[in-house]
């Protein structure tokens, strides 16, 4: 018997690039197919149905109440605009929450790391509760417990400008004058002048040696600028609006009034992401090898020098890619709103689908969501490639 | 004393008492400087009160009639009195495998499977409605919970022999209990029938949990496998999905799966809203899966992959082999988290009008005139269940990870 030592190929149907092929045309096909079938049905029911589509509802009147709005808005504002108004409604509570949730959430996570057993358990204590519970579940306590507290005229005052009453919260708020606008350009460009400023006291400290504090002076110039151009401008651009109670019954008026609504969602989703910042903050600062604390402190450095040149940047590389996805987090979850009534997209949308195509409106809030991810995503991409490793 | 020819160091004095003991321990750890006492000082009575206040407040103010008067409820919604035997059936199935993983891994797993008969036992026991009407827990189903210590027993009889205490046995036992619970809450052909729809409680947060992890994990891997495919149909396929899974929050999710799908399948298409609802969350949740362990497969050394086709493995088994157990292993914490994160959001249901456990309370709270003040009652209740399943999760994970070593090496 003579063996065959000729090599005959790969069969056909083991070649990879043939399988791979194969596979591509294949799951191609079917998602095509059942994106059709469903587009099918949907024209269809559309047809058949009659379910209203299309894009004319939004030049319609919405004519329906939104509660609570930042932008001005009437019954008689269109749907697109009340989509504008939701939209920001929901990015508001966005960036209060962003801002809010992270400063809570960098304190806990620190706090957590503390030598003090007693903070150390608290902060512990605290992430365990609040990330193991739903929001839902704490959004529906918060909003009660608003509910529950003493009448407007019997509530809580703090300062004699911040008043909290089951008719909600109420606190100072800049109210914008006639000046407001020119000085709020000064102060754009006088921040242009000073990232300048700053780049220039940089060269100059590489240059010299000697210190020229670049980011200090950078500050300076926006400071300093923006006092002068306050007091220059003839007119006060801001009057802070401080709220009081008037009338019989004590109603609260000026300042800015957040409904119990928007306190509780504020409240949960503040909580609720501080929770998991927490966490990501302290594995972040414990990702820092001890070697580099001990090797920064025994070349003199301070614990606050250490921390803020050794320290805190290396744990940065780890905490901001995660903290981006919390940020999105806290975006998305903004829409549990709805349950508790504030209106936020979500919930105004709902309430649209009752007079308007439901197809079109899902499409347009999914663009909107899709929209603030991504640019979450690459703010927030854009900073992670800044505090990465640069080699060299 | 001229014998001694080698120099002996005396021995050591002990510590000083101000550096052992428990003053030692609280001079390092409660008052290691001025700061760190005056934090002490102040937050310890601070803590006190709170606490003080928070017992006073259980145990003084708080009213739990209204959970207390209606158990069975909280535990499967308005799923027929007269029918509830059927869930309660499928609870003794799950026990067995409390008493198996007991027997079989001990330590973490007996820790969890006492606690677990010790709330069962509670549940059986308890004197609800001691101090008010409206009992509506019969002595049979009592007699039926308590009966799950027994076949807990069962389990862990089963795990300690050589033939049945295997994982596979405990994996396939686990699949096979859980598709005989479903049906058997269903009812089978010939039955009466209880659909979906009916079903609620927290059985109804446990049943959506367990698929939704049984089956978002599977999809998950496929998911980051073909995002990080060479093929581009279906790398552009799979990366489409998961950012329009991630980028849209649940909510919106499930109520495009309650007004919009219906539409895009042909009328009288059978698959009922609980079912849409289920399969909504568990899509969800696998695309974050999948971003999880595409994260575990993006830290592996290219290495590992050149290294095993070198070994002539085949793709297929490169891949199940060498890489996703590796990814896997490394990333076992933030899967578990999704698994709580898809825990916590069954309690989004409601908007499909289901009555998993937090709407039940909540129907009960606005059908209820004496229970009209009790939601601070209710949504603490709610809270310390959800907290129970998530915490132990998060334990689980905790100890598998020691376990497998992740982080040490």
């Amino acid at each position: 018997m003579r063996l065959s030592l000729t090599y005959q190929g790969i069969p056909i149907w083991r070649h990879s690039r043939v399988l791979g092929w194969t596979a591509q045309i294949v799951s191609g096909i079917v998602v095509v197919a059942a994106v059709a079938f469903f587009i099918a049905n949907l024209a269809n029911a559309i047809d058949e149905r009659d379910i209203p589509f299309g894009w004319s509802f939004l030049n319609r009147e919405y004519s329906t109440p939104i509660s609570e709005h930042l932008l001005p808005y009437q019954e008689s504002d269109t749907f697109a605009y009340a989509f504008l108004v939701a939209a920001i409604n929901t990015l508001m509570v966005s960036i209060v929450g962003v801002i809010l949730a992270t400063l809570l959430g960098i304190v806990v996570g620190a706090v957590q790391l503390s030598g003090n057993w007693v903070i150390s358990r608290v902060a512990t204590v605290y992430v365990e509760v609040f990330r193991n519970v739903p929001l839902l579940v704490q959004l529906f306590f918060w909003y009660i417990l608003l509910l529950g507290l003493p009448r407007v005229s019997e509530g809580f005052v703090w300062l004699d400008s911040f008043y909290l009453s089951n008719s909600g919260l109420s606190l100072p708020a800049p109210r914008a004058q006639e000046m407001a606008v020119p000085w709020l350009l000064a102060v754009v460009v006088l921040i242009a002048i000073s990232i300048g400023v700053r780049a220039w006291l940089a060269r100059r400290e590489e240059r010299t040696g000697k210190p020229s504090y670049p980011l200090l002076g950078g500050v300076v110039v926006v400071v300093v600028g923006a006092i002068v151009a306050w007091f220059a401008l003839g007119g006060e651009p801001f009057a802070i609006s401080v709220p009081h109670p008037e009338g019989r019954f004590g109603r609260i008026v000026d300042g800015a009034t957040l409904s119990t609504e928007l306190t509780a969602l504020l409240m949960g989703l503040i909580m609720y992401t501080a929770a998991f910042i927490a966490e990501i903050v302290r594995g972040g600062l414990q990702s820092v090898s001890k070697g580099q604390t001990e090797a920064s402190r025994s070349l003199g450095l301070g614990t606050m020098e250490t921390l803020r040149y050794i320290t805190f940047p290396q744990a940065l590389r780890v905490i901001v890619p995660p903290l981006i996805s919390q940020y999105l987090n806290l975006t998305k979850n903004s829409s549990l709103a709805l349950a508790i009534g504030y209106a936020d997209l979500t919930s105004v949308a709902k309430t649209m689908t009752q007079t308007a195509p439901a197809v079109t409106i899902f499409l347009i809030i999914m663009l909107i969501y899709l929209s603030y991810s991504l640019t979450y995503s690459l703010i927030g991409n854009l900073y992670n490639r800044y505090i990465q490793f640069t080699g060299g | 004393m001229a014998t001694a020819d080698t120099w002996q160091p005396a021995p050591s004095l002990p510590a000083p008492r101000s550096e052992r003991g428990w003053i030692g321990w609280a001079r390092a750890n409660l008052f290691a400087n001025w700061l760190s006492g005056l934090v002490t000082v102040v937050t310890v009575p601070l803590i006190a009160w709170v606490l003080w206040r928070i017992v006073a407040w259980v145990f003084g103010t708080a009213d739990w009639t209204l959970i207390a008067s209606r158990p069975q409820q909280y535990l499967i919604g308005l799923y027929p009195t007269e029918l509830a035997w059927r869930p309660l059936a499928g609870w003794l199935l799950v026990s067995i495998l409390f008493g198996m993983a007991a027997a079989m891994w001990g330590g973490a797993a007996r820790r969890i499977a006492i606690g677990y008969g010790a709330i069962t036992l509670l549940l059986g026991i308890l004197p609800y409605g001691m101090f008010h009407e409206g009992v509506v827990m019969p002595g049979w189903i009592r007699a039926l919970i308590v009966a799950n210590l027994l076949t807990m027993a069962v389990g862990y009889a089963l795990g300690r022999s050589s033939h049945w205490g295997r994982p596979r046995t405990f994996v396939v036992g686990g699949i096979a209990i859980y598709v005989v619970l479903l049906v058997l809450l269903t009812g089978l052909p010939g039955m009466e029938q209880v659909p979906p729809r009916q079903w609620g409680g927290l059985m109804l947060n446990l049943i959506l949990a367990v698929s939704g992890i049984f089956f978002a994990f599977p999809i998950g891997v496929l998911l980051a496998l073909g995002r990080r495919s060479a093929l581009p149909v279906v790398k552009i396929l799979c990366v489409v999905f998961i950012e329009v899974f991630r980028g849209v929050p649940l909510i919106t999710l499930l109520f495009m799966s309650q007004v919009l799908v219906p539409l895009a399948l042909p009328e009288n298409f059978p698959v009922d809203s609980v079912t849409r609802a289920a399969i909504t969350i568990t899509l969800f949740s696998a695309a974050y899966t999948a971003e999880n362990i595409r994260g575990g497969l993006q830290g592996l050394h290219p290495g590992q992959a050149e290294a095993a086709r070198a070994l002539g493995l085949p793709g297929w088994q490169v891949t199940s082999l060498i890489l996703l157990p590796q990814a896997i292993r490394n990333v076992i914490p933030a899967i578990v988290g999704q698994f709580i994160a898809l825990f916590k959001d069954t309690s989004l249901v409601y908007i499909v009008g289901m009555l998993d456990i937090l709407e039940m309370g909540r129907s009960i709270v606005q059908g209820n005139v004496q229970f009209a003040d009790n939601g601070r009652e209710l949504f603490i209740f709610v809270a310390v269940v959800f907290w129970i399943f998530t915490y132990t999760m998060s334990y689980v994970s905790r100890r598998v990870e020691r376990h497998l070593g992740v982080g040490v090496r």
